[in-house]
């Protein structure tokens, strides 16, 4: 490591430790996995407004190889990027990691959970939403009696409020009980 | 209000069975006070019409479920400068008073959050906000905000913390710096990081839970493993020994059957083969080693003499397989209490599969196009099994008489087929047991390799069984139309029965040899071995090695060829039959328990045997991964991480359940052999114990004596019946209290929809009135609308 240049400041690093779940190797390891997505755009050195300035397209985050397969993908990046339309900011996409890590607690997950399901963005998953998923998680196998039957089973069983639809309080409710939803809602970077 | 529920929740997070009680209670907290000075703000110029129709709006907005919509929509867009800082002076008031004032009623709450902001902020010391700058990662506002807020809390001015305060909060800085380094370096020593990435990647996290269990059950065996070596091998290989007694043949009767004249014949006496058989049936040079019962002796080491220091070899002994035991009963009961805490959530949420799958389903962890299609493929089978099971629910209430005699007599049938099978390898095992040793004796000077086999036979009979019979009862098991899931559980458990008894007649075969009188000799009879114990020690370890073996040979020789004509002939459907496999995890498990099993009764007999238990843990990990990524592919099942861990743990019990009470039984009744072995004598191993109580002070023993006696046990029982029952009934309740609850809940639900409705109406009265008269209907017709308080319940609990 001949030329050392330094990737983020003391202080920025010392920001973004007391901001997300990571450690000082696991960032500089974020930027790394962020920076191969584009080099040419992303600099080595971030030390300026970079951070939240650069933007990395839609398109090219979507090659990830952790986001690669999964059928949510577009709708995570656009909860996650700060303007809404998916294209993130090194910013962004630390805080992505840091939601989906092992470290982060039930109920972060589960606000930004609920952010992804709530496709429409009405803050409610209703069931257009529901129906969206499951065709999104199924690849669209199954056919439309089966969908919205069992988007009728899901708004009957965590619909208390009686208003056909999820609320954020239904939703964690819900996701209580769901004893895989914290083991599977998180990624390895 | 907004970013507070999510920091307060997490100082509450350990109480789940609090979970209820706070959602509603966040229902409620969440709502009322910050709607209610929104109200009393827009109460206060009421002048205008206009207004009006904002308060009726804002109104409609307050009610539960709005409120918690506009809480979240708030959070999430990028607030302005002032709007920022004021939300973090109500986080600093709210979380301070939250835990305090939280259960006490809610106009409380309301004067708080009415009263200026400053009343409750001045108090910020340095320990507060570095409280606070830690919470930060938890709040749900993108990095801008985030790092404002932080700079915001730093430069603030706050005061300092005196003294012993000051000592306090600089400890519990040091730890928090502590234990992230030690996380940061832990993850770094984490084994296995990378094979695991890649088998979540294809197969998703239920399968990882599985190899998770192996890396479980590897550090088990290290610790058992350092139990033994520390306490019995090394002191055994670098202690001197002490004076053992000799042996005279002049003062002894013609037979020389005197213990230490015993010992000297058992190491008189030599079994050679050559170098590989030995290895391999621990026969020979291997026998004599450290690895078998029949090397240690009953000595009591001398450490120094001065001091009077001794080390008692035997109790010892006794002592680090009590140890062992111990060891690994707690660690089971504690991770198995960890799986059975969350399955009975999961039980309470039975009525939520369909959520479970949607919203838990996909595995955020799957990255290959394989494994996602794969788990597209399982969540459809699983939403269509779901739907399917209502349809057979409702079939199954309809079911004709004749169809359920039918459906009983098939499951009748196959059950008896199965335990006439379990009876008939049972039989088996036995026979061929007793058939190798007579063949052993029959063919004293035959080839060595036919010896070889013929020593090999009950553990390549076991082991044969073993791979064979569980393909027949998964066979069977589709004639009995049970659920997925308890297909699963189901044949998992035959099979489990089909090992533990397996060894259990091997077991039996080796005690009926074993249990004799030795009083007139050195043994009982020519045939049987000098050294018993040293004899199971070696059963055991042919059967660790054959299990190995052929766990290694299977996977590489049969099922890897298996595969690669599955992938290379995908048109010919006969050979894809045959060659293709799914990662079935009972069987897996069940390997790993089996060879568990193996280890723990094998330890007592053969102290070394964890150090190899170690080694197979380790190589059947990659052995396993070699299975799982290129043999098999993903199976068509969903496991669930929860549910199988669970699974995992409770057949990992029954069969350490089975290997205490087999190694038990040896240790209180069955007599050790005298030529060897640190329990060398007449009487069975759990006399040493009593002999050493025996020496402990008569306080002592007394204690102990009295703790045996009726008047201790039976107050206890009793006590411990009732403790039983309070918790019993304690769960009921809170069971009945969640339920009652939830039926609340709903009826607040139907509440808010009709107060909704009552409102709309209202204001459209209001509205017509106000074209016909033009004048502003009077403030206070709002308050009435209020909602209602939230029931004496909440508060109560």
């Amino acid at each position: 490591m001949g030329n050392k240049v330094v990737t983020f400041s003391e202080e920025q690093i010392d920001d973004y430790q007391d901001c997300t779940y990571f450690t000082r190797k696991e960032i500089l390891r974020v930027h790394k996995r962020f920076r191969e997505l584009s080099p040419s755009t992303v600099p080595k050195c971030m030390t300026g407004d970079e951070a939240h300035t650069i933007k990395v397209p839609l398109n090219l985050m979507e090659t990830l190889p952790e986001f690669r397969e999964n059928p949510f993908r577009k709708r995570i990046f656009s909860v996650f990027s700060s303007d809404g339309t998916g294209n993130m900011t090194f910013e962004d996409f630390l805080e992505l990691l840091s939601v989906l890590s092992e470290q982060a607690p039930r109920d972060i997950k589960v606000f930004y959970a609920f952010k992804i399901y709530d496709f429409d963005g009405d803050e409610h998953i209703g069931p257009a939403d529901l129906q969206q998923a499951l065709t999104l998680l199924t690849s669209n196998e199954l056919n439309a009696e089966e969908t919205s039957q069992a988007c009728t089973k899901v708004v009957e069983e965590s619909d208390i409020d009686g208003d056909g639809k999820l609320s954020f309080i239904e939703f964690e409710h819900v996701i209580l009980r769901a004893p895989d939803f914290l083991t599977t809602f998180h990624i390895r970077i | 209000m907004s970013g507070s529920g999510g920091a307060d929740r997490k100082s509450k997070k350990g109480n789940r069975a609090q979970v209820w009680e706070e959602a509603g209670g966040e229902f409620y907290q969440e709502s009322y006070p910050g709607a209610t000075t929104s109200t009393s703000n827009e109460n206060a110029d009421t002048a205008d019409a206009a207004a009006h129709r904002d308060a009726a709006a804002h109104l409609a907005t307050m009610l539960p479920s709005k409120q918690a919509q506009h809480t979240m929509g708030k959070a999430t867009t990028r607030r302005s400068r002032n709007e920022g800082k004021q939300s973090t002076r109500k986080r600093t008031g709210n979380r301070s008073r939250f835990n305090t004032v939280r259960r006490e009623s809610n106009i409380n709450d309301v004067h708080v959050s009415v009263l200026p902001d400053f009343a409750v902020e001045n108090i910020p010391n340095e320990e507060r906000t570095w409280e606070e700058i830690m919470q930060i990662k938890a709040m749900p506002v993108n990095m801008a905000q985030k790092r404002e807020l932080k700079a915001k809390l730093k430069s603030a001015t706050k005061l300092r913390l005196q003294g012993f305060e000051q000592l306090k909060w600089q400890r519990r800085k040091f730890w928090q710096r502590c234990k992230s380094n030690w996380k940061e370096f832990y993850t770094k020593l984490e084994l296995w990081q990378g094979s695991l990435k890649t088998i979540e990647g294809n197969f998703g996290i239920g399968v990882v839970s599985y190899f998770l269990f192996v890396k479980w059950l590897m550090f088990l065996n290290i610790i058992i493993f350092a139990l033994t070596f520390f306490l019995i091998v090394l002191p055994s290989a670098i202690l001197e020994p002490g004076q053992l007694g000799q042996c005279d043949p002049a003062a002894e009767d013609e037979n020389n059957t005197s213990i230490a004249c015993c010992a000297d014949k058992y190491q008189n006496y030599t079994s050679s083969n050559n170098f590989f058989y030995d290895l391999v049936q621990g026969t020979g040079w291997m026998e004599k080693t450290l690895l078998f019962y029949g090397y240690y002796t009953n000595d009591i080491y001398t450490l120094n003499k001065e001091y009077k220091l001794f080390y008692d070899l035997p109790f010892a002994y006794l002592v680090t397989a009590l140890l062992y035991f111990l060891v690994s009963l707690i660690a089971i009961v504690k991770s198995a209490a960890r799986g059975f805490r969350e399955r009975i959530i999961e039980g309470e949420g039975q009525f939520y599969q369909y959520c479970n799958l949607i919203f838990g389903g996909w595995d955020f962890c799957i990255d290959k196009l394989k494994g996602a299609e794969n788990k597209h493929k399982a969540i459809y089978n699983e939403i269509k099994g779901c739907l399917e099971a209502e349809r057979l629910e409702t079939e199954k209430q309809n079911r004709s008489k004749k169809e359920k005699c039918q459906l009983l007599f098939s499951r009748s049938m196959v059950n008896t087929g199965i335990i006439v099978l379990l009876l008939v390898s049972m039989v088996t095992i036995y026979l061929v047991f007793t058939l190798s040793r007579s063949l052993l004796r029959e063919y004293q000077k035959a080839e060595k390799h036919f010896l070889l086999f013929f020593e090999f036979m009950p553990s390549l009979m076991i082991v044969s069984l073993n791979l064979l019979l569980p393909l027949l009862f998964s066979f069977l098991v589709t004639f009995e139309r049970y659920s997925p899931i308890v297909v699963v559980r189901i044949t998992l458990l035959r099979t489990i029965f089909l090992r533990l008894s397996s060894l259990g007649v091997l077991g039996a075969s080796i005690y009926r040899l074993v249990s004799c009188d030795r009083r007139n000799g050195c043994n009982c009879e020519e045939e049987v071995p000098l050294c018993w114990e040293t004899y199971v020690g070696q059963q055991f370890y042919k059967l660790a090695v054959t299990n190995a073996l052929t766990g290694i040979a299977v996977t590489f020789f049969v099922n890897f060829p298996r595969a690669m004509l599955a992938k290379h002939f995908e048109n010919c459907r006969f050979l894809k039959f045959i060659g293709e496999q799914q990662f079935e995890l009972p069987n897996h498990v069940l390997d790993v328990v089996y060879s568990q099993t193996l280890c723990w009764i094998g330890s007592f007999y053969s102290p070394l045997l964890p150090a190899f238990a170690v080694i197979h843990c380790f190589l059947t990990f990659y052995v396993k991964k070699f299975a799982c990524l290129i043999n098999s592919r993903p199976p068509s099942q969903v496991y669930r991480t929860s549910r199988s861990n669970y699974m995992f743990m409770a057949v990992l019990l029954i069969s350490f359940v089975a290997a205490a009470i087999a190694v038990g039984y040896s240790l209180a009744e069955v007599k050790p052999s005298r030529a060897c072995g640190p329990f060398k004598g007449d009487e069975p191993v759990w006399n040493t114990v009593k002999l050493s109580f025996a020496k402990l002070p008569s306080w002592i023993q007394g204690f102990a004596f009295f703790l045996g006696t009726a008047g201790f046990t039976m107050p206890t029982i009793v006590i411990l019946l009732l403790a039983l029952y309070y918790y019993n009934a304690v769960t009921a309740a809170n069971r009945q209290m969640v339920l009652v609850l939830r039926r609340q809940l709903v009826l607040e639900g139907h509440d808010k929809q009709f107060l909704l409705s009552r409102l709309s109406t209202i204001i459209k009265q209001q509205q017509q009135e106000r074209l016909k008269n033009a004048i502003p209907p009077p403030p206070s017709e709002f308050d009435t609308l209020l909602p209602p308080p939230p029931p004496e319940v909440m508060n109560s609990s």
